[in-house]
């Protein structure tokens, strides 16, 4: 449970961090915190339970700012997901190619966040151009970020599956591990 | 199935939340009040939130406030540049609005005036506390001659006392050598307004049983062939009934506020003056290198009085101060310059 809690707690710590962040840094520096988080939470041992966080903090980001209800989580769903997908292939347990996906991911999240947009809120839809030129700065500071992060997710990832305060996760990691 | 459901439940979860946002978004209506979970979430992290960017934004005002003021002095000083030269181009303006009202003021006055007059400007303040005189900036160049009156709108500022080709000076009413004929506008009470060489003159010569009162305004009257008829030249401050004596005595105010005085007019009618009647600025010793200029102009008054005519009666002259201090000079050279009273004055005395 302490676990649990704990990945709770970063959750609201990155989530606040970003605040801050928003305020501090240059627009076009911004790291996006929160998608590290649900990138994070879709590494080996994350489960259902972590696709669950992962909606979750993009609910709270979508109600923190002016984004059509749902755009987040959504995004922060599909990068769960997506690194649920990709995470054995691309052997993410290495500090660097972790970083090389997050940068790499957060570019495509601005291609999704543009298609989304498009799709289901067509009249607050931000231009390409904009999105070009902000995505390069945010996925360099993202990167940054999320390196020294996944030793942290793994290690709380770990400890939740062996206490079993989560108990799907753990059943479900169980058999998923090789 | 369960096996099938346990297998694929992380996609079936995400297909599912996937579905639910989408929803969400598509099913977004414009303006509408938050919903019962984005409220919950909005009132749990909010306090959170503040308590992260209240410090924060504290933070950044000290930084702003106190720490970060590197060239605020340079911009101080830069920006208190801007305002004098602001001030002084604004102090330029408001003084060219006031001389245009002035000037319009004058140009209504002189346009009402039918007699020539040389608009001339108040170029300097007598220096001494003793007499009244001020210089203007029009002189002998502009046909200006000794003993040409000049006045403002307002009414009579006092007459010309000597020239060069380019200023003259001018002798005030105020000063006590100053004297005119004038009489009550209410009850056409005659006498002479003298200067004391304070801020107000003396009304001389009004016999005991003329009707003035506080208030009356006083105007000249021509006699004295100087001023022309029906100036202002001030009202009546107090009046002093004596006990004894033939005439009344009254303080007049001048309707000119010679502290104030910047444009005049001096009105070119010639009076007829005797040469040696005029003391010029050279006579004074004030402007060394024109000594030559007044007396030439004296001269020349002299010459334009035609020869057979009567010389003028001394009235509305400059008048000598015996007991003044800075006065010998000229009551030396002209003693007898001047009528020292109003010799053609009815009402005054012989």
């Amino acid at each position: 449970m302490s676990a649990l809690l704990r990945l709770l707690g970063i959750g609201l710590a990155l989530l606040l961090a970003q605040a801050v962040a928003r305020v501090v840094l240059p627009t076009l520096a911004q790291p996006d915190l929160v998608l590290v988080y649900a990138l994070a939470l879709g590494l080996r041992g994350g489960g259902v339970q972590g696709l669950l966080l992962a909606f979750g903090a993009g609910f709270v980001e979508d109600v923190l700012s002016a984004s059509p209800p749902g755009l987040f989580a959504l995004l922060c769903g599909t990068a769960c997901a997506a690194t649920r997908l990709l995470d054995r292939a691309l052997y993410l347990r290495a500090a660097a190619p972790w970083a090389a996906y997050v940068g790499v991911y957060t570019l495509a999240n601005f291609a999704l966040f543009g298609a989304a947009q498009r799709m289901f809120a067509p009249d607050s839809v931000l231009p390409w151009s904009e999105l070009l030129v902000r995505a390069p700065g945010a996925a360099l500071t993202t990167a940054l970020c999320a390196a020294p992060l996944l030793h942290v997710f793994r290690r709380l990832l770990v400890e939740a599956d062996r206490e079993g305060s989560w108990p799907v996760l753990a059943t479900q990691s169980a058999r998923s591990r090789p | 199935m369960s096996e099938l459901l346990r297998r694929f439940r992380f996609a079936l979860c995400y297909f599912a939340l996937a579905s639910l946002c989408a929803l969400g978004m598509a099913s977004r209506k414009a303006p509408a009040e938050i919903g019962f979970a984005p409220r919950l979430v909005l009132n749990l992290s909010l306090p959170l939130e503040r308590m992260v960017t209240l410090p924060l934004s504290e933070l950044r005002g000290v930084w702003g406030d106190y720490l970060a003021l590197v060239g605020v002095r340079e911009e101080n000083e830069r920006l208190r540049g801007r305002l004098a030269r602001a001030e002084e181009e604004n102090h330029q303006y408001r003084e060219a609005i006031l001389s245009s009202e002035r000037f319009q003021k004058l140009a209504g006055f002189r346009a009402q005036r039918e007699i020539p007059m040389v608009p001339a400007n108040v170029i300097h303040q007598d220096l001494s506390p003793w007499f009244q005189s001020l210089i203007i900036d029009q002189g002998a160049a502009a046909g200006i001659r000794p003993g040409m009156p000049v006045i403002t709108d307002s009414g009579v500022v006092g007459l010309v006392s000597g020239t060069t080709p380019g200023a003259s000076k001018v002798l005030l009413v105020v000063d006590p050598q100053s004297r005119v004929d004038a009489y009550v506008e209410r009850t056409r009470a005659r006498g002479t307004v003298r200067g004391t060489s304070g801020h107000d003159c003396d009304f001389e010569y009004v016999l005991r049983h003329e009707n003035i009162e506080e208030g009356d305004l006083l105007l000249t009257s021509g006699m004295g062939t100087v001023y022309p008829k029906g100036l202002v030249v001030g009202r009546v401050a107090s009046v002093d009934r004596k006990t004894s004596g033939l005439f009344l005595g009254a303080k007049i105010t001048p309707a000119v506020d010679f502290s104030r005085l910047e444009e005049v007019f001096v009105i070119l009618e010639q009076r007829q003056i005797p040469a040696e009647e005029s003391f010029s600025a050279a006579d004074e010793g004030l402007w060394p290198a024109a000594t030559s200029a007044p007396k030439t102009l004296a001269g020349d008054a002299a010459k334009a009085q035609p020869s057979g005519a009567p010389k003028a009666p001394a009235r509305d002259v400059p008048k000598p101060a015996p007991a003044a201090p800075a006065a010998p000079k000229r009551a030396a050279h002209k003693p007898a310059a001047v009528d020292p009273k109003p010799a053609d004055t009815p009402a005054a005395p012989q």
